[in-house]
């Protein structure tokens, strides 16, 4: 009888402890940040021209995905640079900025969002410097 | 010999129209959503790389918005968002079309009220869209700011029961661009 009742209270104690941390990881689950893309591994590495043709191929397969590209600065702006003409890289940081050029070579991770039908030019968001 | 003329005539004329035709452009302009309801955790999102377009003198505006851009604070609404509500990847942009009525560049050192009148189109939805906004002009940039109401029945957007208390029937839409010349 004794050891029936001690282990109710087992029973209890430990269930009621597995609902505890079920909750904390519910509500973890529930309450994450999006992830920023440092964390994410690019589905694309390479020439920022060929992913221009890539994209042009089937540009719904590829919006939302984070890619790292590299090609060469044709015009810097206020948030962000030019690649290649064609693809405008916008910055999470401003300061990944200030040691850019115009003309040099640069090697750019971030997440394609969509093409830009007014400006014709693919558009990447939370642009780093990997 | 006449034609010709007449053809010259026309040339120059549409050249001028071209040179008065000037574009302010952004690749960056914020657009912001705000669907919270009291007591409940707050919807809203930012996109910061909106492109806009405006043609001065005619006032005639052009902007864009990829859906994928709006960020929200948690990872899940998102996802949502993206995937139950506004089917981003058959829908991927929202656009507005429109006009800032008489515009004028002249005395727009603070802020002046413009009427803006357009069609937004969401998910392929378009909705005639009626607001004022403020204009400032100062170092050859053009700020537009304002805001604007629409409800997702607007745009046939479905929301489930279980969630319908805590989005609000009207969502407020921020907008906050800075426009420069564009070259």
């Amino acid at each position: 009888m004794n050891l029936l009742k001690k282990n109710k209270v087992v029973f209890i104690a430990s269930a009621m402890m597995a609902l505890t941390v079920g909750a904390v990881y519910v509500y973890q689950y529930i309450s994450m940040s999006p992830k920023d893309v440092v964390e994410i591994t690019p589905e694309y590495v390479g020439d920022a021209t060929e992913f221009n043709f890539l994209v042009t191929d089937n540009l719904s397969y590829w919006t939302g995905k984070v890619v790292q590209i590299t090609g060469e600065v044709t015009e810097l702006t206020e948030g962000g640079v030019v690649i290649n003409g064609a693809i405008f890289c916008q910055f999470e940081n401003g300061n990944d900025l200030k040691s850019i050029v115009e003309n040099q070579q640069i090697n750019i991770k971030g997440k394609l969002v969509g093409f830009d039908e007014i400006l014709m030019e693919i558009k990447l968001n939370q642009c780093i410097i990997p | 010999m006449m034609i010709k003329k007449q053809i010259l005539i026309l040339f120059f004329l549409l050249l001028s129209f071209q040179l008065n035709a000037q574009k302010y452009f952004t690749r960056s302009g914020v657009t912001q959503f705000e669907a919270s309801e009291k007591a409940f955790e707050p919807v809203e999102a930012i996109n910061n790389s909106t492109t806009v377009i405006l043609d001065t003198p005619n006032g005639s505006i052009l902007s864009q918005v990829f859906i994928a851009g709006f960020q929200f604070k948690n990872a899940l609404m998102q996802e949502h968002f993206n995937e139950n509500y506004m089917d981003t990847h058959q829908y991927p942009k929202a656009t507005f079309k429109g006009n800032l009525i008489n515009l004028s560049l002249e005395n727009l050192n603070s802020d002046e009220r413009f009427e803006l009148s357009g069609t937004i189109s969401v998910r392929g939805i378009e909705k005639s869209i009626e607001t004022t906004v403020n204009v400032k002009e100062e170092n050859n940039r053009i700020y537009i700011s304002g805001m604007f109401f629409v409800s997702p029945q607007d745009f046939q957007i479905k929301i489930p029961s279980i969630v319908r208390d805590k989005i609000a029937k009207q969502i407020q839409i921020n907008i906050d661009y800075e426009l420069i010349e564009k070259k």
